[in-house]
Order: structure tokens, then C-alpha cells, then sequence
């Protein structure tokens, strides 16, 4: 996995969702119960995705945003493909 | 038991996307045609959404005053209704008129324009800093008009203008005023545009209510209504258009954005207007609906309208949002405008937007409600309700009459104690920051407050949650489903979540209104604080945020103990929450009025910053007693007063806070010199310790003790008003047995430790920087 995608997309998810940096690893649950992100965090998400990658995830399915190793993944794929 | 004082509608004022006055806007209302357009304020192009229902006049030609426009619509709207009402300004009466507004964006405008300069030129224009707040609209149009009776602001989004109606009847029922210029106002901004169109909640068509429902259009306008006690119009020969019952204030207590899908929220403020208006749902003629246009409101509202009102074969309702757009905190207004006309004329608005197929469609979710598809209705209206919906889970119902209803008088003058304080300050000072409050995630933990939860909060939030379950847990309320309707929440704040607003909206104007966030606009409004800690506590009662300067720490307190007297709730907790962060000291540094010495002193050249939330649970006799609760002290008396002074210089309002301190001992049944000892407002800033000082010692025949809590924490503005109240309610229970405070005699000022054992009476007194008073007095409890 690539860790320069994976720390830009956590720094995005800290700066962006106000999460605890000290409280979000790279397998951490964020639609779970402790990180609770719901449908207005995806949207963030997105724009934070395409902000940084030029990558677009609207219409990608729910268990690309389960966690950072699945967005990094996600990414890392569609930044490939272009 | 007697008859409660009759409140009558008679002047109406309306400027919106329909027209530029009540005439122009209801012919065309019921000709149903749209309002809405393309947007020309705000730059849409990169927007998946252009449509808007913009009024076509410019500032210039609202008003002469340099205003935000939100400030400048509520001014010709009042202008109308002030001429239709004929109401005489120059009476002396007009002395007593008061000013009710409700708002959602505020100054939204000017903060774009501000921070667009700045972004452009490095530099913005000083003079925009001070039409940025919510506070700034009421206290506008009463300078305006040189009206000097009671103002709020009233802050709740979306429900903001029904909550202002609802607010000024209560004063009147309750005697505080006989006539008020209430109702709401809102501008076109690119903070709203970007913000609805970042939740994906803009539709791209012409919004579509009960219908299409896949997304709201914005509107701007203003809808003034002037509201008088029946025997006041009678005495000067009023026209009367139709009379306001009861209303309903209700909290979800769900989500910060969305409604309570199975209508609970909202079924119980349409249910409280209802029972307090003493009428049953099958009287119900006609419903202005909250019909914004969205999936998820209309699926609740069609399901609370058909749980209350099926069976009701003679209701219609409709949504003229679906021609104003939605005009957010002016829309109670506007629609109650609308609602007056419709019992006037009897003749119903329309909803529009339906083709044939739409009507077949219809026809399977309406049932025996008629929604008034497209063409309007030839009815006589006995009996309406209009609905507000907000953000924050806030719910608001009001009841018109076209004829004379009588209710009676439910309202409970019982004692109310202070029963549980919440309190978080800035305590640690640091020059160029002023006072700051330490949060952890350790103060969230001991609370059983969640990160999923508390990484939503924006630094008001934050601090509101934290003092508020603070005050619950001090009072030792647990909430739970026998009491969660019983409680409600007024919050006092003076700048709001400024600096959420501004972080917003500064992201915005460098990157566009297709750029805004998801994240961050929920708490752009000045109520989501108060909608944060009804989710967390669970209170599904009252839930109101008022946005009046400094003192609406204190007016918070006079707006919570007129609920429990009106007999709405037996628990309220009346707050003063305000934030300091680099945002919030970056604008008051611009403005100028920060000291630049590091120790507190008397009549310096400015204040220190501070922040803070204070939380103060207040409770019914009955439920004191019945929960065999702590008794802090008695709120024996309370009182507001404002008089019109130009921004910033306070000079010329010393009538307003004799009128507050005398009329708060009048309300508490007891003489001046009964007061032991003051909890005053007083900052470090000349002018602001130089009135207090001189109104005290004018008034006062003996030495008097004034203790100020600024000294230690900071000018926290709302904060620090409630503050007030929490230190003399803590002197008087005996829980601070001495203090230092300043001795006002005629001759000089000592300072020194005061004993306070033996105060009986205490009185804490703030100011609004535009001219408003509000006073307090607490009683010891022997």
C-alpha cells in the first residue's frame, strides 16, 4: 500500500472530519461505532479525494469508505488507470 | 380561571421573491406563479443548482441605512406593515413597541463581502465587521424606527420567523409589552447557496414540495407582522386581520440536519400549538406547511399531517415555498403573512409545480387532505396553522383565528429556583490571545460523550454540550421519557459559531460556492449549539437560541422563567455561550476595543477577550419540590429594556438600564436599596465601566457592592452575562461566602473582600453594544 497516498487522505480525514489523529489508524472503522462518520462525512470525503487525487468516488460503493487502507486502495487504483 | 390577553394581527409588511409588497406578493401567490429564477447574487456557474427566488430591488433602494441586507429587507417589510397597522411613531407609546426578529444567516453577506476584501486587497472595511451578527438586525430596525421596547433575535434557522411570532405573543400574554414589530428576515448569501448545495440538498429545478421533493430553492425576504394586545387596538381603532392563538416549540432531539423520520418532533409542536390554543385537529381549516422540498421533510411532514389530521375532511394545506423558495429565517414570517392574507380574504395559496401525472400521483399519498395543487381556493379560514421546521431539530407551530377565541389563562406565577450551573471559562490568559477554556477529550469521557459525537462540535458547540450536561448533572437530572418534553433550552449567545461561519465561508470565496463544506455547514447556524445538546441530553421540549449582544446570557435567563410562568415547561436551562478563537480576536482586534495591557484595571481603554458557556437549570416550585432538588436561590424578579444609541457608543442608554434594574426590583416585588449586592457587567473598557458606575451610584442611596466576574475570566459576552447570574445564585446559596468587589458610594470607589453571608437579595445586569438591558434579581432562600 502506498503510505504517501494513505497519511495525505488521514491528514484530509483529520483536518476535514475534526477526527483525533491519536485515534485513527489505517484499518480504523470509520462508518463503526467509535469514529461514527455517517452520509455529510462521505460527502467530505469525496471532495477531499478529488481535492487531493483528482480522484472522483461519487456513486463508489459503501466498502470502498470502510477504511483508509480501502480509500488508499481505491485511489491508488484509479490514479493507475488515468 | 380568566381569559388570557387576546393577541391580534394588524399590520403586515412583505418584501420577497413575489413582490416587493403584501399586495404584489399575494396576487401573485394566488395566481400561483413562481418567484423563482436564476440566481443573479452569487456565482452559481460551477453549481449543479442555479435557481433562486431573489428580491429585485437592491439595497439602495430597501432603505437609506447602510445595513446588511438582511437588516435593510426587514426595514421596508417593516416599513409597510408599521403604515398598514397605522401605527403612530411619534406617540410616546411608541416608546414601548418592541422588536422580535428572527434570522438565520444574519450578516451572511457582509462577512462575504468582509472577507472578500480582505482576500482580495489584504484589507476589509471595519464598518462591515459590525453588520456581520444576527444580533445587529432587531436592534437595526428599532434604531431604525426609534422604537425602545424589548428586542430579541431570534436564531433558529429555519424556524426562526414562526419562533419570533410565537416569542412576542408570549411577552404580550404575559403583559411584558403591548405592541411588537415581529417576524424575520433573510438575505440571498453564497454562505446558504454553498452550504445547501453541499449537502446535495438544492434541487436543480424549481423546488418541488410534496411533490417531486428532491431539494429545496433558496429565497430572501422579509415578512412583518405588527402584534398587538386586542384591548391596545381596540384603543387606538386598529384593523384587525385575525387573531394568534397558541403555538408549539418542540426539539427532535434526533440530528443535526435531518428530521425525525417518524415525525415525532414536529407532531409535537403542532400538538402543543394546538392544545394551547384550547382547539381539537378537526377545527383545523387551513395549514401553511413547513413544505420545503425535501424528501426527507415532506416524507415526515405527509406523515405527521396524516397521523394529526386524517379524519379532518375540510383541511387544506399548502407550501408556498414552491413559489417563495425557501427564505429560511424569514419564512415563518412570510408564510404567516400569507396565512393572515388567506383568513382575510378566504382565498388559499396554492402549492405549484404539478403536471397531470403529478396530480394522479397526488391523489395516492394525499388521502382527504387537499394540498391545493396550482390553483388557489375560494374558502373561508376560521382556523390555521403555520409550521417551521429547522435545522438543529428545531419544530415551531402557531395557531391563527379569524375570530375571537377564548383561551384561558394556564399561566403558572409559581417561585422559580436555580437548581443546577453548569460553568466553563477561560481561566488561562494569554496576551495576545486573551482568556481561553481548556478542553479534552478527558471532560467529554466523563461525561460518557462519544468522539463519534463531539468531533462534529464547532468550539461554541463544544462548549454549549460541555456546560449544559454540566448544569443537568449539578441539578441531578437524569432525562428519560417522563420528563424529556418537560425541559427545554434557551441559549444566549452574542457572535454565535462565528468562527465555523467564517471558516466556511472564507473556503467559499477562495474556491468557490461549489467548494462548500459538507462538514462544517450544519454548524454554521447560530442554533446548532442548542440542537447539539437536545441530541446528546434528549430534551425534546422548548429549544430557542437568542443572539442579542453580550447580555443574552441574561436575556436568556428573562426569555427561560417566562416558559415555565407561561406553564410550557417546569425545567428550563437558560445558557450564555460564547466562543474566542484566532477568528473571534482577529475581528474584535480590527474593531479596536481590546486593551493592550495584560492586568485587569477599571476604565481601561478596552477589554480582554474571554470565552466560555455557563448553563443554568431553572425550575418550577412543583418540580423543585418534587425532586426534592438543590435550591441554589429564587429568581425573584426579571426585565429588559433597550434604548436606541448609535453602535458603540453607549452613551444615552443609562434610561434603558435604570428601566431594567427598576423594573426587575418592580417584578420581584421589592425596593432598590433591598439589593445587597450587584454581579455587574462591567469589562475594563471606559465606557462601558464609566455608565455602569454613574447608573449605580445615581441610583443607589447607599454604598454598593459590585462584583465582576470579567475581571477574572474576560469579556465572554453571553458568557459572561450568565455568569452573572451563576455567581450571585452561588453567593446567595452560601457556596461563596466573600468576594472582591468594587464599593460604589457617591463620594468615591474602594475595593476590597466583601462578606456576602447575609445577602438576602443580589442582582446581576448586562448590556447589549446596541443600547439593550436586561436585569435579574435573585432572592436567598431561608
Amino acid at each position: 500500500m502506498n503510505n504517501e497516498i494513505a497519511e495525505k487522505i488521514k491528514g484530509m480525514l483529520v483536518e476535514n472530519l475534526r477526527i483525533p489523529a491519536d485515534e485513527l489508524e489505517y484499518d480504523s472503522e470509520l462508518f463503526g461505532e467509535d469514529i461514527g462518520l455517517d452520509s455529510i462525512d462521505s460527502i467530505e470525503i469525496i471532495a477531499g479525494i478529488d481535492n487531493l487525487f483528482g480522484v472522483d468516488m461519487t456513486g463508489a460503493p459503501r466498502e470502498e469508505f470502510q477504511s483508509i487502507n480501502t480509500l488508499t486502495k481505491y485511489v491508488e487504483e484509479h490514479t493507475e488507470a488515468k | 380561571m380568566t381569559e388570557q390577553k387576546r393577541c391580534v394581527v394588524t399590520g403586515l409588511g412583505l418584501i420577497c421573491g413575489l413582490g416587493n409588497n403584501v399586495d404584489e406578493c399575494w396576487d401573485t401567490a394566488i395566481h400561483g406563479k413562481s418567484g423563482i429564477s436564476v440566481v443573479k447574487s452569487i456565482d452559481t456557474e460551477k453549481c449543479y443548482s442555479h435557481k433562486g427566488a431573489e428580491v429585485s430591488l437592491p439595497d439602495s433602494k430597501l432603505s437609506d441605512e447602510q445595513y446588511d441586507r438582511s437588516s435593510l429587507l426587514c426595514i421596508k417589510a417593516a416599513q409597510e406593515a408599521i403604515d398598514d397597522a397605522n401605527l403612530k411613531l411619534e406617540d410616546e407609546t411608541a416608546d414601548n413597541i418592541g422588536v422580535i426578529l428572527g434570522s438565520c444567516v444574519g450578516g451572511a453577506a457582509s462577512i462575504d463581502k468582509y472577507y472578500t476584501e480582505r482576500y482580495k486587497n489584504g484589507s476589509g472595511n471595519k464598518a462591515d465587521i459590525l453588520k456581520i451578527h444576527a444580533s445587529a438586525i432587531a436592534n437595526n430596525v428599532a434604531k431604525h424606527f426609534n422604537l425602545n421596547g424589548i428586542t430579541a433575535n431570534i436564531v433558529n434557522a429555519c424556524a426562526a420567523g414562526t419562533l419570533s411570532l410565537s416569542y412576542a405573543c408570549d411577552l404580550i400574554r404575559a403583559g411584558k409589552a403591548d405592541v411588537f414589530v415581529a417576524g424575520g428576515s433573510d438575505s440571498f448569501s453564497s454562505l446558504a447557496f454553498a452550504g445547501f448545495h453541499a449537502l446535495h440538498a438544492l434541487s436543480q429545478d424549481d423546488c418541488s414540495p410534496f411533490n417531486h421533493s428532491n431539494g429545496i430553492t433558496l429565497g430572501e425576504g422579509s415578512g412583518i407582522l405588527i402584534i398587538e394586545s386586542y384591548e391596545h387596538a381596540v384603543n387606538r381603532g386598529a384593523k384587525i386581520y385575525c387573531e394568534i392563538l397558541g403555538s408549539g416549540v418542540s426539539s427532535d432531539a434526533y440530528h443535526i440536519t435531518a428530521p425525525r423520520p417518524d415525525g415525532e418532533g414536529q407532531m409535537s409542536a403542532i400538538s402543543r400549538a394546538i392544545k394551547n390554543s384550547e382547539l381539537n385537529f378537526a377545527d383545523v381549516d387551513y395549514i401553511n406547511a413547513h413544505g420545503t422540498g425535501t424528501a426527507k421533510n415532506d416524507e415526515a411532514e405527509f406523515l405527521s399531517l396524516h397521523k394529526l389530521f386524517d379524519g379532518n375532511n375540510h383541511l387544506s394545506v399548502s407550501s408556498t415555498k414552491s413559489m417563495t423558495g425557501h427564505c429560511l429565517g424569514a419564512a415563518g414570517s412570510i408564510e404567516a403573512v400569507f396565512t393572515a392574507k388567506a383568513i382575510e380574504s378566504s382565498k388559499l395559496p396554492p402549492t405549484i409545480g404539478y403536471s397531470e401525472e403529478d396530480l394522479d400521483n397526488l391523489k395516492t399519498k394525499s388521502g382527504t387532505l387537499d394540498f391545493i395543487p396550482n390553483t388557489y381556493r375560494n374558502k373561508s379560514v376560521d382556523y390555521a396553522v403555520s409550521n417551521s421546521f429547522a435545522f438543529g431539530g428545531n419544530n415551531a407551530s402557531i395557531v391563527f383565528s379569524k375570530n375571537h377565541h377564548k383561551i384561558l389563562n394556564r399561566s403558572n406565577k409559581s417561585h422559580i429556583y436555580i437548581t443546577g450551573i453548569g460553568q466553563l471559562c477561560g481561566e488561562n490568559y494569554q496576551p495576545d490571545k486573551g482568556y481561553q477554556a481548556e478542553i479534552t477529550s478527558a471532560d467529554y469521557k466523563e461525561y460518557g460523550i462519544k468522539m463519534a459525537f463531539y468531533r462534529k462540535l464547532d468550539r461554541l458547540s463544544q462548549l454549549q454540550l460541555l456546560s449544559g450536561v454540566k448544569a443537568l448533572d449539578d441539578a441531578k437530572i437524569n432525562v428519560d421519557e417522563n420528563n424529556e418534553n418537560d425541559i427545554g433550552i434557551i441559549i444566549g449567545t452574542s457572535d454565535g459559531p462565528m468562527t465555523e461561519i467564517i471558516n466556511f465561508q472564507k473556503n467559499v470565496i477562495e474556491n468557490g460556492t461549489q467548494s462548500g463544506s459538507a462538514f462544517l455547514f450544519p454548524n454554521t447556524v447560530y442554533n446548532a449549539a442548542g440542537g447539539y445538546l437536545s441530541i446528546f441530553a434528549g430534551i425534546k421540549g422548548y429549544n430557542v437560541t437568542v443572539a442579542n449582544g453580550f447580555q443574552s446570557g441574561l436575556q436568556s435567563v428573562c426569555y427561560a422563567a417566562d416558559v415555565i410562568h407561561n406553564g410550557n415547561e417546569s425545567i428550563m436551562l437558560a445558557t450564555g455561550t460564547d466562543e474566542n478563537t484566532d477568528v473571534e480576536s482577529d475581528l474584535y482586534s480590527h474593531l479596536g476595543v481590546i486593551s493592550e495591557n495584560d492586568l485587569y484595571s477599571l476604565q481601561d481603554n478596552g477589554f480582554k477577550l474571554g470565552e466560555g458557556s455557563v448553563s443554568i437549570v431553572l425550575e418550577s416550585k412543583e418540580s423543585a419540590e418534587k425532586r426534592c432538588s438543590k435550591k441554589y436561590a429564587e429568581v425573584a424578579g426579571y426585565a429588559m429594556a433597550r434604548k436606541s444609541i448609535e453602535f458603540g457608543q453607549l452613551k444615552g442608554s443609562e434610561s434603558a438600564m435604570k428601566k431594567a434594574i427598576y423594573e426587575a426590583c418592580s417584578n420581584a416585588e421589592i425596593s432598590l436599596n433591598q439589593i445587597d449586592g450587584i454581579c455587574g457587567f462591567g469589562n475594563g473598557d471606559k465606557t462601558v465601566d464609566n455608565i455602569e458606575m454613574s447608573v449605580y451610584k445615581e441610583i443607589f442611596d447607599k454604598p454598593i457592592s459590585v462584583f465582576l466576574v470579567k475581571e477574572k475570566s474576560g469579556e465572554a459576552r453571553a458568557a459572561s452575562a450568565a455568569m452573572q447570574v451563576a455567581f450571585a445564585a452561588k453567593v446567595l446559596s452560601g457556596e461563596i461566602q466573600s468576594s472582591d468587589a468594587y464599593i460604589l458610594s457617591k463620594e468615591n470607589v474602594s475595593y476590597k473582600d466583601v462578606n456576602t453571608k447575609e445577602y438576602k437579595y443580589m442582582l446581576a445586569v448586562s448590556f447589549g453594544t446596541r443600547g439593550t438591558y436586561s436585569a435579574v434579581i435573585l432572592r436567598k432562600i431561608l
